[in-house]
């Protein structure tokens, strides 16, 4: 098989520490090859070997089938160029000046820059969209210009292979895409080949076409973002609890990091009244700060029952398009009695989910006090022609109603709960 | 790009002129005025005057021996500060010039400063005094592979701390040969011989060659060491050859006319905020520009208090001190 570069068996060591321990890679023509891995697994490290800018103590890298220690100076500056984190310079230079450097490799030292070199480094500047910003100075630009200026450098260089130690870690989200988008162009205009190191898995997952997982300065996972990006990998690579799903966009693993601060739970337990994604937000939020929740009827599959899922959230369930069983009922009642407090979020209210309205003017739930969010847009979410309203007036007049904007949710339950609480 | 290629033209041209100006002015000004008129007489048909001698042995080996130095200094200043990519870092700042003045009084007071084949000792001595401290503060400064600018600065000041301490200690155990040492302290031109002229010049304009030549990796230098690697520099190779021919022109420049300071910092700066910093010609510039600045501060320093001299190395640091400072609070203010 014909592949650009290849890693075969490498390992490094600074003075005694091992950084790299036996690293194959295959890397073909043309493909956006991602590295990701905690800080301190070798990542940086591997792609200096790659870029022949530390010798590797053991094995070798093949560039084009050459060993790429055997490959000197200028002609290794022909084929391979390196785009750093970010570039800072002292003395600053005119943008064209430092597109004009990535020729240094081809320019012959007496003769100087040839019309040849100024048309490569203009058509450079062009591709990366640079071209209004050559005669400004490097360092007055913002770090997003700068790294365009900087692969403009890179592609001036005429390379087959571009590396980059991650690129995009300085920059807000316009400018990490506007630059993995450039990335990803040239490797499919110019059949560059480009290995990056990228923090960000969702950047990894939408761009590359290969992605190497390293811990502890070895490969423990290599294939496509869908053969690596999942959550065990992850698990194991990160120490962090995931959840993959599948990105709506382009169809590539998307990765949700789940947010458990460890919280000293308040004792108090919320039972939130909610379905069709109104109460997602809450019970992410509640459940962070430490209470204990419950929710339901929530139809399985729900937004709400997802969330209420992966929060360990008590859960009155029912199937989708049975309206309200008995069973899911009574559970959802049960639920609510036995919590401190009860949430009414801003849900809609049709025929099937009525009853969670009625459920609120149970003589066995008259004595909780009752949080209600949304009071004002209720009409507008009643499509049951006026029974929820009806219903919901009635709920109102109850004792201990109180009417919330949510804003601040946790300490309003917390009053509720001091005042009409049974405690 | 035409624009400033046509602007950076006429700063060339105006430099030149200064530099003939300035070299015109100071063979002409002095104890004794020789006019223009005349020193063109002289030199064209050579006379048998008094004048003709003051000119011929005593200013001009000394106008052109500082315009030499000069230049010599302003061109390190330059190449130094891009490769360690700070503006504050000269031979000066970097400790070079008192280990070169070290290595020149020891010669003094040992007394092997006798000439080898034309050759005075004292100037190898000062070479070798400049190439020691030069690496030891570099070695003092990176660690771990890192080289970190503010401890290369701080090595820097220390050693020369250091450095003149124990050429103090030197010129107490020396009390006879006081004022020959006092005189590389200080920086002087007063004693400057055609001799002296040519072997700096020997020395000196083939190193500055040496230097043009590599302004354009020099250029690539400043975007930091990984990228020049990647751009196919032989960044090690690149910097000692570079540093070498820097200790060689400082070691130079201090055996003829000992400790001139701040020449390499305000020439180069002065320069770039002209024309920019494109090495190309921020080096050669600046090499044209430190020949007028200590020219003309030499001339100063001979002139202002008459028949007393001030040194030239006392001019530099009483017109460069306060720049360095000016220099220091802008880039804090960075």
């Amino acid at each position: 098989m014909d592949y650009q570069i290849q890693v075969e068996n490498l390992s490094f060591s600074y003075d005694l520490k091992k950084v790299l321990e036996q690293i194959d890679m295959k890397i073909t023509k043309g493909s956006l090859f991602c590295i990701v891995g905690p800080n301190g697994s070798g990542k940086s490290t591997l792609l200096k070997v790659i870029s022949s800018a530390l010798k590797p103590k053991k094995g070798v890298v093949y560039l084009e089938n050459r060993n790429i220690n055997n490959i000197k100076g200028k002609a290794l500056a022909q084929l391979l160029s390196f785009v750093p984190q970010n570039t800072s310079l002292e003395f600053d230079f005119k943008v064209s000046d430092v597109v004009l450097m990535g020729r240094y490799p081809y320019v012959n030292k007496l003769r100087g820059e040839t019309k040849e070199d100024i048309d490569i480094a203009e058509m450079a500047m062009q591709y990366t969209n640079t071209t209004h910003l050559k005669e400004r100075n490097f360092m007055e630009l913002s770090g997003g210009e700068r790294q365009r200026v900087i692969l403009a450098q890179a592609l001036a260089q005429e390379p087959e292979v571009l590396i980059l130690d991650e690129p995009v870690s300085h920059l807000d989200l316009q400018h990490q895409v506007e630059i993995l988008n450039l990335i990803k162009r040239m490797c499919v205009d110019k059949k560059l080949t480009a290995i990056t190191v990228l923090h960000d898995l969702n950047m990894a997952s939408a761009y590359s076409d290969y992605i190497v997982m390293m811990k502890e300065g070895a490969v423990r996972y290599q294939g496509t973002p869908y053969d690596t990006l999942t959550a065990s990998n992850i698990k194991e690579i990160f120490n962090t609890d995931v959840y993959v799903s599948v990105s709506p966009v382009g169809n590539k693993p998307y990765i949700y990091a789940l947010a458990r601060t460890k919280i000293e739970k308040k004792g108090i337990r919320v039972h939130i009244i909610c379905g069709g994604g109104s109460g997602s937000e809450i019970i992410g939020k509640l459940h962070s700060e430490g209470f204990d929740l419950s929710s339901g009827v929530l139809t399985i599959g729900d937004l709400d029952w997802k969330i209420s899922k992966e929060n360990d959230v008590q859960i009155a369930e029912e199937v989708p398009f049975v309206g309200i069983s008995e069973e899911a009922y009574k559970k959802n009642r049960e639920l609510a009695v036995n919590a401190d407090i009860v949430l009414l979020t801003g849900l809609y209210f049709g025929k099937s989910n009525i009853k969670n309205l009625e459920l609120l003017l149970e003589e066995g739930l008259r004595s909780k006090p009752l949080l209600i969010l949304g009071d004002e847009s209720f009409e507008e979410r009643d499509y049951t022609g006026g029974t929820a309203i009806q219903l919901y007036e009635k709920i109102k007049d109850r004792d201990k109603v109180i009417l919330s904007e949510g804003r601040v949710l946790s300490e309003e339950i917390l009053k509720a709960v001091d005042a009409y609480g049974e405690k | 790009m035409e624009k400033n290629k046509g602007k950076s033209w006429q700063v060339l041209i105006i430099l030149i002129v200064l530099l003939g100006i300035s070299l015109l002015l100071s063979a002409a000004v002095g104890a004794v005025k020789i006019t223009p008129y005349e020193i063109f007489d002289i030199l064209t048909k050579g006379a048998d005057t008094v004048n003709a001698s003051i000119l011929m042995d005593i200013r001009l080996p000394r106008v052109l021996l500082a315009a030499v130095i000069g230049a010599g200094l302003a061109a390190v200043g330059g190449v130094m500060q891009s490769i360690f990519k700070n503006p504050l870092v000269d031979s000066y700042t970097l400790g070079m010039s008192s280990g070169a003045a070290l290595g020149a009084v020891i010669s003094i007071i040992t007394g092997i400063n006798a000439s080898i084949m034309g050759f005075d000792t004292t100037g190898l001595f000062a070479f070798i005094g400049a190439v020691c401290t030069l690496f030891f503060v570099y070695s003092l400064a990176y660690t771990r592979s890192r080289m970190s600018i503010n401890s290369l600065l701080l090595a820097g000041v220390a050693v020369s701390y250091f450095l003149a301490s124990v050429i103090s200690f030197l010129m107490m155990l020396n009390h006879d040969k006081i004022e020959h040492i006092v005189f590389w302290t200080m920086g002087s031109l007063s004693m400057a011989t055609w001799d002296e002229f040519y072997i700096s010049s020997f020395f000196i304009i083939p190193s500055l060659m040496v230097l043009f030549y590599y302004t354009r990796e020099l250029n690539i230098l400043v975007m930091g060491e990984d990228a020049a690697h990647h751009l196919g520099i032989n960044t090690a190779a690149l910097k000692n050859i570079l540093l070498i021919t820097c200790a060689l022109i400082v070691g130079t420049v201090v055996s003829t006319g000992g400790t001139i300071a701040f020449l390499g910092l305000v020439a180069p700066h002065i320069i770039r905020l002209v024309v920019g910093s494109d090495n190309k010609k921020v080096i050669p510039y600046s090499a044209l520009l430190g020949a007028i600045l200590l020219v003309l501060s030499d001339t100063a320093g001979r002139v202002l208090i008459q028949p007393a001299e001030i040194p030239v190395g006392v001019m530099t640091s009483i017109m460069g001190g306060p720049f360095f400072i000016f220099l220091l609070r802008k880039q804090k203010m960075k």
